[in-house]
């Protein structure tokens, strides 16, 4: 028994650990191709180590591409998108779960209708109704595109969330005088932190990962976003490996450090979306 | 006058939710609901012809790529649902053990979700590259002459993005099953330790049945997913080789925007709306019942 026990949880350790290296494999390989210099990609086998380790990949691609504006431009939309959309989802849940509204239910299903429908639904009218605006290629045009489609799924975790809280907070908040807007700002907020806290990352990692608005709605090359971006430079970069990589690199590098600084709040928004 | 104001007063807090979701989802896909049953080219002076349910019938009866895609989208999700499942399952009940240095494998395993499709794009075609490290590996075994260049090859290139695509996908599955696990509690199993249950009746009768709720949402999650992959193809192959790997997403973009078929890509997108319902319409009513009780 323990014999066959001890068996089982070596073989566990084999296989996880292949698992690992599988998972690692690739990402290594993007690194050290990076790293190389283009003599050493050449004469080398692919995925040999570099005699040459050539650090200065990097900044080279920086300043070879436009890298260095669609992080910007990445950083830009996010900081102002998540905050602004969790406000405007966060008003929007609290109406629907602590306040006395009729048919609170059905809107609340209206805006999971939301959830159904694909980007590619809504992408020809967006573009007639973003031109119409003059909006395209601009950061408001794209910024309120992506509020948008935040809205279901930020108002299912966020009334989910409002609705686990209990109900004598509030008669507490009546009976102090505080009016709605307090009792939603001193009140429910503070005390929703976790989800909010969750949402964050979550809505960082939609917004710094979105791909295909940003293609049909950020054409300038002077507005593109990380994504959209690195199309770009990868198509002016297709023979030069080692600076192709060393671009996918710099674009993953903000989202490892949101990762690893938040790593807790992302596994908890991930299976809070199961609770609902 | 109060008692009014009384009334309004949710519905100031929800107005600039509202006016955005009208504006950005619920008009526009209505919008696109009523293109598909014109033809357009997309310039602002061309003229739009009404004709009924015609870009819906060529689809199914001239388009052969969009055949193509529909059958690809098909056999992508039905190969999401399955394998991922079934992957992000097993590792769960794995990593859920008391094992040492099992933060750092989940964390391994999460790590591809947090990326861009494109991202991952560029690193999996950097892996399928003729002389890349799968084929380095195979020629280890002496298989370099055999070795295909995987993304240009039309009878691979559809496996190798389905691959990357397990990669990219099996973090969240993962993670929402962990969470399932962590709340069922520990006697069921005793007891039937006790009753002289093998570890595989165990899972089947204790674990399984318990994690049903997780598992809708996964299969759900990883249904609509599918159903919409876009990404990873349009960066990986762009649809080709010979237009093997085309989904409905990609083909909606390249009708909508490379051959300005206006009417043709939105009687796609509204496919896709369609096969979307049949699976969303009853987990949405499975979770609202669930959240109500």
């Amino acid at each position: 028994m323990d014999h066959q026990s001890r068996f089982t949880r070596s073989l566990t350790y084999i296989l996880l650990s292949l698992g690992v290296i599988l998972f690692l494999v690739p990402l290594a390989f993007v690194l050290i191709t990076a790293l190389k210099s283009r003599h050493d990609l050449a004469s080398m086998p692919f995925f040999a180590l570099p005699t040459d380790w050539r650090w200065d990949n990097f900044p080279k691609a920086w300043t070879d591409g436009s890298l260095g504006t669609y992080i910007g431009n990445s950083v830009f939309i996010s900081v102002i998108k998540v905050p602004l959309g969790i406000l405007v989802e966060a008003l929007a849940a609290f109406a629907l779960s602590r306040m006395n509204l009729k048919g609170s239910l059905t809107i609340f299903m209206v805006f999971l209708v939301g959830m159904m429908i694909p980007m590619q639904a809504t992408l020809v009218p967006l573009n007639i109704f973003l031109h119409h605006l003059g909006l395209v290629n601009t950061y408001p045009g794209i910024i309120f595109i992506y509020i948008g489609f935040g809205v279901p799924f930020g108002i299912l975790i966020l009334r989910g969330f409002f609705r686990s809280i209990p109900k004598e907070l509030d008669e507490a908040a009546l009976i102090d005088g505080c009016g709605d807007g307090q009792r939603f700002f001193r009140v429910i907020l503070p005390l929703a932190r976790p989800a909010v806290a969750a949402l964050v990352i979550l809505d960082f990692l939609a917004t710094w990962n979105e791909f295909i608005l940003a293609q049909i709605f950020l054409t300038n090359d002077k507005m593109k976003t990380v994504t959209t971006g690195l199309m770009t430079f990868v198509g002016q970069h297709l023979t030069d490996y080692t600076l192709l990589n060393a671009g996918v690199v710099m674009t993953m590098i903000p989202t490892i450090v949101v990762y690893v600084v938040f790593q807790k709040h992302f596994v908890s928004g991930v299976a809070g979306a199961v609770k609902g | 006058m109060t008692h009014r104001f009384r009334v309004l007063k949710p519905w100031l807090f929800l107005f600039p939710a509202a006016v955005i979701y009208l504006i950005v989802i619920l008009v526009p896909s209505l919008y696109t609901l009523g293109l598909s049953f014109f033809t357009w080219n997309g310039a602002a002076t061309a003229q739009i012809t009404f004709v009924g349910w015609d870009n819906y019938i060529k689809l199914f009866t001239e388009d052969t790529v969009f055949q193509l895609a529909l059958t690809n989208t098909f056999l992508w999700t039905v190969g999401s649902v399955l394998v991922l499942t079934s992957l992000a399952l097993l590792l769960a009940v794995v990593l859920n053990r008391q094992l040492k240095g099992r933060t750092f494998f989940r964390s391994v395993f999460y790590f591809p979700t947090i990326l861009s499709g494109i991202v991952v794009a560029f690193t999996w075609r950097w892996m399928f590259h003729p002389e890349g490290v799968i084929n380095g590996f195979l020629s280890l075994f002496g298989l370099g002459d055999a070795a295909p260049s995987w993304l240009a090859d039309p009878s691979l290139a559809f496996g190798s993005v389905f691959v990357t695509s397990l990669w990219f996908g099996i973090g969240q599955p993962l993670v929402l099953f962990l969470a399932g696990l962590q709340t069922i509690p520990k006697d069921p199993y005793e007891a039937a330790i006790i009753d002289g249950a093998t570890p595989w009746q165990q899972f089947a009768k204790i674990t399984l049945p318990m994690l049903r709720e997780t598992l809708i949402i996964v299969l759900a999650t990883i249904f609509i997913g599918g159903m919409r992959v876009y990404d990873l193809i349009f960066a990986m192959t762009g649809g080709g080789p010979a237009e093997t790997t085309q989904v409905l997403a990609s083909w909606m973009y390249y009708q909508t925007f490379q051959f300005n078929h206006v009417g043709v890509g939105s009687a796609i997108s509204w496919l896709l709306v369609a096969i979307s319902m049949v699976v969303i319409v009853p987990y949405v009513r499975f979770s609202t019942r669930q959240a109500e009780q």
